[in-house]
């Protein structure tokens, strides 16, 4: 599988391959919001006793997505706005005081399939999965018409795939296996940096004979791994009345199989922690809110820097009244602010410095880590129209050009250069020598299209 | 230079939006930002930025240029450097004019016109009139269309067009006949009252009377003409370097080049008394030149690769037919000016084409 445009920046402070335990933490403070969900329908009252799995609140937008309790303890709605939180029973189990909340039932249409696929959305597994093209949580009730599982995640910093798999092989072919059963005869394309290496022929070896998987090589240039992007080359179409397509990474195949295997429900995280902002990036197994303040001081987080929820690229800034990790946290950026200010920049030859221009003369040098702040590196000026964004888009859509129309007002013509199609994988604003914000500003007309499409057809 | 970096921190508030020199904002933006870096950092994800802006971008350009000004100077004297100045000087107080009135950014594009003006003037143009050129490059040019990024034409090209078409005789006569020797014109002043050292003969203007220059002297510069326009070895080198550095696109480049070449040497096999041979097409007058720096403007080129390949053969083709059927002597200017006006058009076209081709696919 290639793919056009894309670009890989080697950036210093990559997690290393451990994964580290967190200590104890006495009190949880989970976000009821995260980047997919809003979990606005409460299932618990203050001062009601939990244990571990228990349903604490809903999405009822997303399918009734349920946010979990990460351990035994009593809960508070109302002290930090937000957030539910829980302060863990000492050393003992308790029993809930309350029966547990009467999560939705499957529907009584449902077969063998519907009902274990109910049982992962109510364990916490569901979801991990998401539209290939939207990203949107698939309805539990339908079936996809292909499914992508992707073991690389190319985005600095997320959580590694092969950091996830090491020791869970077993566990995650086990998943592969269920993910099966839940299918008629759709076929599930596993994805591997490398189809021949050791790693992926142990995965066919031990799925041979259960599940139908197709391995697929996929190039290790960002985002090479984005789902719509593999979709779209496997010639799986959106709009076809075939169904969605399924796409969920490492994490979600172990998941499926600890609810299905293990009859427990999912409520810690394999999380990437790096950048330059913490002097020893790794992983940590962080519960569902499990508290920030903690993880900074566990890791050494700076004071001046900027700590992002997700990549460099697509993650989302963690600000001060965030108290712990949400359910859909996948690794954790840390970033120093700038600080100084380099005298005639422009000017010098500049060997650490690496761009994807070679106007710097580290272009002569081999590859190299580079490092780096969350410094915007220029000054906002108007297009110039270099190329750089369209040469790097991996959706081979033209930023510049949807840029100019946004700028002129011109937001019917705008629909022709087809804003659907982004990825949002955040190159085009990475590369533009102008500074210009195209990734967000494309994101912004892509998602009021898909939007105003849903009303449409609902309206229908 | 932490005294400097402190004066301007010091004088910062006096330019912000609420400080008494607030109107000269952008001109202190623009020097704060000369000479050091920004504090700004990324407003979202995209969390961090490649090191690329448009200081370093157009920087890059200056670059390229200065083995062919250097030529310049050698074989034309220092009267070169006052053009130069003077080019600068003025485009300069007309773009800071410009910002301050339109309450903008003063853009760097102008570090470019302000260079590549005059090297695409004859050596010894009275002053005034290259700051009356400069002066048209940059405000009918480029401000009157919004500034830098927004503009149709090439600016540079529009300062000499209004140069040529205004002063046809300035601008065709009073060429230097070029220094040689290891000084070359490295410490003379010449002028147009400079006698000995005035002729009326470029290759381009000795062709239309029958003579065809030697390719070497072409090739290495010591013929007369435009300042920075003379010298192969000088622009291909410079102009290698811009390809190599992604600033400049190599479609442009090679596609005006072999366009140009191959309906040249197709005129001269059909017939080889009446029109030159390629490669001295390439080595005369401003093609060379043209090709590397002016249609490789990224904001008046079409933006697509296959614009830019259509763009590249206009110049190519159009720089020619001008050159060989037309009374002019020389037809890369207009040339360029009739791409940039069709390649907004070229634009529409390819991208039609393109996301039809995109919207089937998926």
């Amino acid at each position: 599988m290639s793919m056009k445009g894309g670009c890989t920046i080697l950036l210093q402070g990559k997690p290393d391959g451990q994964v580290r335990i967190l200590p104890a933490a006495e009190v949880f403070s989970i976000p009821r919001t995260t980047k997919r969900f809003n979990f606005s329908t409460l299932c618990m009252k203050d001062g009601q006793k939990v244990r571990r799995g228990t349903v604490l609140a809903l999405d009822p937008s997303s399918y009734s997505v349920p946010l979990l309790s990460p351990c035994s303890g009593t809960v508070t709605t109302t002290k930090e706005a937000g957030h539910i939180r829980i302060e863990r029973d000492a050393g003992r189990e308790t029993e809930p005081d309350l029966a547990d909340f009467d999560f939705p039932h499957a529907p009584q249409s449902a077969d063998s399939k519907g009902k274990i696929r109910y049982s992962l959305l109510r364990n916490g597994a569901w979801q991990f999965l998401r539209d290939a093209y939207t990203a949107a949580l698939p309805d539990p009730a339908g079936a996809p018409q292909a499914v992508i599982v992707s073991t690389v995640n190319l985005e600095p910093f997320t959580a590694r795939g092969d950091v996830q798999i090491r020791n869970q092989i077993s566990s995650f072919t086990r998943g592969l296996e269920h993910l099966q059963s839940l299918l008629e005869y759709q076929p599930i394309y596993v994805v591997f940096p490398k189809v021949n290496s050791a790693f992926a022929q142990k995965v066919r070896d031990s799925v041979r004979g259960y599940a139908w998987v197709r391995l697929l090589e996929t190039s290790t240039v960002y985002p090479a791994d984005d789902f719509a992007l593999i979709a779209r080359s496997l010639g799986l179409r959106s709009s076809t009345g075939k169904g969605v397509v399924w796409g969920l990474r490492t994490e979600g195949v172990i998941a499926m199989d600890r609810v299905i295997t293990a009859h427990d429900s999912v409520t810690t995280r394999i999380i990437g922690v790096g950048g330059l902002g913490i002097p020893h990036p790794t992983h940590l197994e962080a519960p569902v809110g499990y508290p920030l303040s903690t993880i900074r001081e566990f890791c050494g987080i700076q004071a001046a820097s900027r700590v992002v929820s997700g990549g460099v690229f697509t993650g989302t800034r963690i600000g001060t009244e965030q108290l712990g990790i949400d359910s859909e946290c996948n690794g954790i950026t840390v970033i120093p602010e700038p600080e100084e200010r380099e005298f005639l920049s422009f000017a010098r030859p500049c060997f650490a410095k690496r761009s994807y221009s070679r106007a710097f003369a580290s272009a002569v040098l081999p590859r190299f880590f580079e490092r780096f702040t969350t410094a915007l590196r220029g000054e906002n000026r108007a297009c110039i129209s270099c190329g750089y964004c369209s040469e790097v888009c991996p959706a081979r859509i033209v930023p510049s050009a949807i840029h100019k129309l946004l700028y002129q007002n011109n937001i019917d013509e705008v629909e022709s250069f087809l804003p659907g199609r982004c990825i949002g994988c955040g190159l085009c604003s990475y590369v533009c020598p102008s500074k210009i914000e195209l990734a967000a500003e494309i994101i912004r007309v892509r998602d009021t299209i898909r939007q105003e499409q849903s009303i449409g057809k609902a309206g229908h | 230079m932490k005294w400097l970096l402190r004066i301007l921190e010091d004088l910062h508030p006096h330019f912000g939006p609420h400080g008494a020199l607030r109107r000269f904002g952008p001109l202190f933006e623009a020097i704060d930002n000369f000479f050091f870096s920004s504090r700004v950092s990324t407003p979202g994800a995209p969390h961090i930025r490649d090191p690329i802006d448009l200081k370093r971008f157009m920087t890059m350009v200056v670059v390229g240029l200065l083995p062919c000004t250097a030529a310049g100077i050698y074989f034309f004297g220092l009267r070169v450097l006052a053009v130069i100045i003077v080019s600068y000087v003025v485009g300069g107080i007309a773009e800071v004019f410009f910002a301050i009135i339109r309450k903008e950014k003063i853009n760097e594009g102008f570090l470019v016109t302000g260079l590549i003006f005059p090297l695409v003037l004859p050596p010894t143009l009275p002053l005034w009139m290259v700051a009356l050129g400069v002066l048209f490059g940059v405000v009918v040019g480029k401000e009157l269309f919004g500034g830098t990024g927004r503009n149709l034409f090439n600016p540079a090209i529009a300062g000499r067009c209004f140069l040529a078409l205004g002063y046809p005789v300035a601008m065709s006569s009073g060429w230097v006949i070029p220094g040689s020797g290891l000084a070359g014109r490295l410490f003379q002043y010449v002028s147009v009252t400079t006698v000995d050292a005035i002729t009326k003969a470029t290759p381009l203007g000795l062709a239309k009377q029958g003579t065809i220059t030697d390719i070497l002297p072409l090739f290495v510069g010591n013929v007369a003409g435009c300042i920075g326009e003379t010298s192969g070895l000088a622009i291909v080198a410079g102009g290698l370097f811009l390809l190599w550095t992604r600033v400049a696109n190599w479609r442009i480049v090679v596609s005006v080049l072999v366009f140009s070449s191959v309906l040249a040497g197709a005129l001269h096999h059909v017939s080889p008394h009446s029109f030159a041979p390629a490669l001295w097409h390439l080595g005369a007058g401003g093609l060379l030149f043209g090709a590397f720096f002016m249609a490789t403007d990224p904001v008046t080129c079409p933006a697509t690769n296959a614009g830019k390949w259509i763009f590249g053969a206009l110049v190519g083709i159009v720089t020619i037919l001008i050159r060989s059927f037309s009374g002019y002597v020389e037809g890369v200017m207009f040339a360029i000016l009739i791409g940039n006006t069709v390649a907004p058009l070229l634009d529409e076209m390819v991208y039609k084409i393109q996301m039809k081709r995109l919207a089937n696919e998926a």
